[in-house]
């Protein structure tokens, strides 16, 4: 068995890289890709800690929020499509009207 | 127990989510669709009277996931509330609006996801309802589809679903951890003793709620958010939206984490300082009122989290017991009254913003337009007048309530520097009201007076009778409050 450890490592890695291409990216759609990263990242967490405890409830856990992620991406795209019709881009740096 | 025993506790989501589901299929077929606001409007009512029936008395449900107590009717009523001020305004803001469907349909939703998290007594439900809420609110954000609506949902987005993702991080640490999902079997399972990594844990729980009250540092999205949505829909952020990261927070860290307790009062102290000091001070320079009153309420934000700051402190003390549940009284207090008054603000600045552009000015929000209101739109001018002094806390009135028990028990609690410092805050915050005020009563109009659309100033009226309500007769509340209060510390 895979000892927990490496999945933790996993987990916390992927997180890192989503946090950091949140930070230096700014079109609407790698930022999107960002978020899911961050999302699995957690579900990579629930699941691993689930079967090592063993208790299920990660795993519910897990998919319930597989379905919020699809969700939120719906959402998500929506806007993007949006904006794109509205500004001819999603280069998000050149959506800032609002500011202070 | 039956379905029916729990359609007597859940009845209103169960109500509000079928309405919602019924109004989106109703509307793919139905041509006139001005039904559709008042069917929202009676469903809310009648939820309102089944959230007060509801029986508090039966504990946890659903297998220990979901709680009928005072603390979630408190929060359920505010919410509805919210709902219900902001579906009555919007039936003159969407009157003959084709997709007003769309509308009323997710303010439903967003709002059963927000009921949800009220009564959750779960990781997991809590983490559903709130991504409930929230996307429905992304997509209410871009509603009138303008330049200004999306970039705010955008920002909106991008920041809702980073928090969301730092919470389930969070969550998911947690539940290693403890290896329970459930509220009160992380409360019980020492976490005291686990070392580092709760630490972690707590940080990204604070970190994921933080952007949903808009603590400062983590407030960027709100004031471009609350400037950029339609303004019924920022009325419906800022008073329900925000409550909910409140009450979701009350729960986890109050409740689930009280053994951290020495780590996250110093947190919540410097957060809630920065916080109102931040908000109130970038509120000065603002010339947009929807912006103002954007910056006002991330103020709020610092105020409320006092509340955890006292919880935290009191613990330990003699009479702390009646300290902490003093100072979550008045926390709640100030979520009731900040609940009335920012719609009601919100809703004014909806009748100044669509007065412009009838006028054919853009930058329909800027404090300009609001001169010689006081003769322009009498009853609307009046409302605002109430509603920004208690936001900075005038006596009669809601605002001064929460924000006496809050600091009184900040005091009590030995926390003397935060209670001056927030002190300090709302005499500043009266600078950027009286401002307005001025604008209103003062200066010379720029048009002559215009009919006020009914709707708006229902919503306002019901907005006024709240904020004076709370101010007349305290006594109602603040137990009411304090019942909600016991339930987190008991």
């Amino acid at each position: 068995m895979v000892p927990l450890v490496l999945y933790v490592l996993l987990a916390s890695t992927m997180f890192v890289v989503g946090l950091y291409g949140l930070m230096t990216q700014r079109n609407g759609i790698k930022l999107m890709m960002c978020v899911e990263i961050l999302l699995n990242s957690a579900n990579i967490n629930l699941v691993a800690f689930s079967a090592h405890l063993p208790n299920v409830d990660g795993q519910v856990f897990a998919l319930f929020s597989i379905a919020l992620a699809a969700a939120e991406a719906g959402v998500g795209f929506a806007i993007l499509i949006l904006l794109y019709r509205l500004y001819g881009t999603i280069e998000l740096d050149n959506i800032n009207a609002l500011r202070w | 127990m039956i379905f029916s025993d729990y359609l007597s506790l859940f009845g209103a989501e169960a109500l509000l989510t079928g309405l919602a589901l019924l109004i989106i299929v109703l509307g793919l077929f139905m041509k006139n669709k001005n039904l559709m606001g008042c069917l929202s409007l009676a469903g809310l009512a009648v939820s309102m009277y089944l959230v007060m029936a509801a029986d508090q008395t039966k504990g946890a449900v659903f297998y220990g996931t979901m709680q009928i107590d005072a603390l979630s009717q408190f929060f359920k009523l505010v919410f509805v509330t919210v709902a219900l001020i902001v579906v009555i305004a919007g039936l003159s803001r969407y009157k003959n609006h084709p997709g007003q469907d769309e509308f009323y349909g997710l303010l439903l939703l967003a709002t059963v996801g927000m009921m949800v998290v009220a009564s959750s007594m779960d990781l997991i439900s809590l983490f559903i309802g709130f991504e409930l809420a929230s996307l429905a609110t992304y997509a209410l954000a871009a509603f009138d589809r303008e330049k200004q609506n999306l970039e705010a949902a955008m920002k909106y987005f991008i920041f809702g679903s980073v928090s969301s993702a730092l919470m389930l991080f969070g969550f998911s640490l947690l539940y290693g951890l403890t290896g329970t999902t459930l509220i009160s079997g992380i409360a019980d399972a020492g976490l005291a003793d686990m070392g580092p990594v709760t630490l972690i844990a707590l940080l990204f729980v604070i970190a994921g709620f933080g952007f949903k009250m808009a603590l400062v540092p983590f407030h960027m999205w709100a004031p471009d958010t609350y400037t950029g949505a339609p303004t019924l829909v920022t009325a419906f952020l800022a008073a329900g939206s925000k409550k909910m990261g409140f009450v979701a927070a009350f729960k986890v860290v109050l409740i689930a984490l009280i053994a951290l307790r020495m780590e996250w009062y110093m947190a919540f102290a410097i957060l809630a300082a920065i916080t109102m000091t931040l908000g109130n001070l970038v509120a000065v320079w603002q010339n947009n009122v929807k912006r103002i009153l954007a910056y006002s309420s991330v103020a709020y934000a610092g105020y409320i989290a006092i509340a955890f700051v006292v919880v935290g402190a009191a613990a330990g003390q003699i009479d702390g017991f009646s300290i902490a549940a003093n100072g979550l009284a008045g926390g709640l207090l100030l979520i009731l009254a900040h609940a009335f008054m920012k719609t009601g603000a919100f809703v004014a600045a909806a009748v100044v913003a669509y007065m412009a552009l009838s006028d054919g000015k853009d930058n329909p929000d800027d404090i300009e337009h609001y001169a010689g209101l006081g003769h322009r739109a009498p009853i609307t001018a009046f409302c605002m007048l109430i509603c920004l002094f208690s936001l900075s806390g005038i006596p009669p009135t809601a605002g001064f309530v929460g924000k006496f028990v809050l600091f009184g028990s900040a005091i009590d609690a030995g926390l003397v520097w935060l209670a001056v410092l927030a002190i300090l805050n709302s005499a500043l915050s009266l600078y950027y009201y009286l401002r307005i005020i001025k604008y209103m009563y003062v200066n010379e109009p720029a048009g002559g007076k215009i009919s006020e659309p009914k709707g708006y100033v229902l919503a306002l009226v019901v907005a006024l009778v709240g904020v004076l309500g709370i101010g007349f007769f305290p006594q109602v509340f603040v137990d009411l409050a304090y019942r909600a209060a016991e339930v987190l510390l008991l």
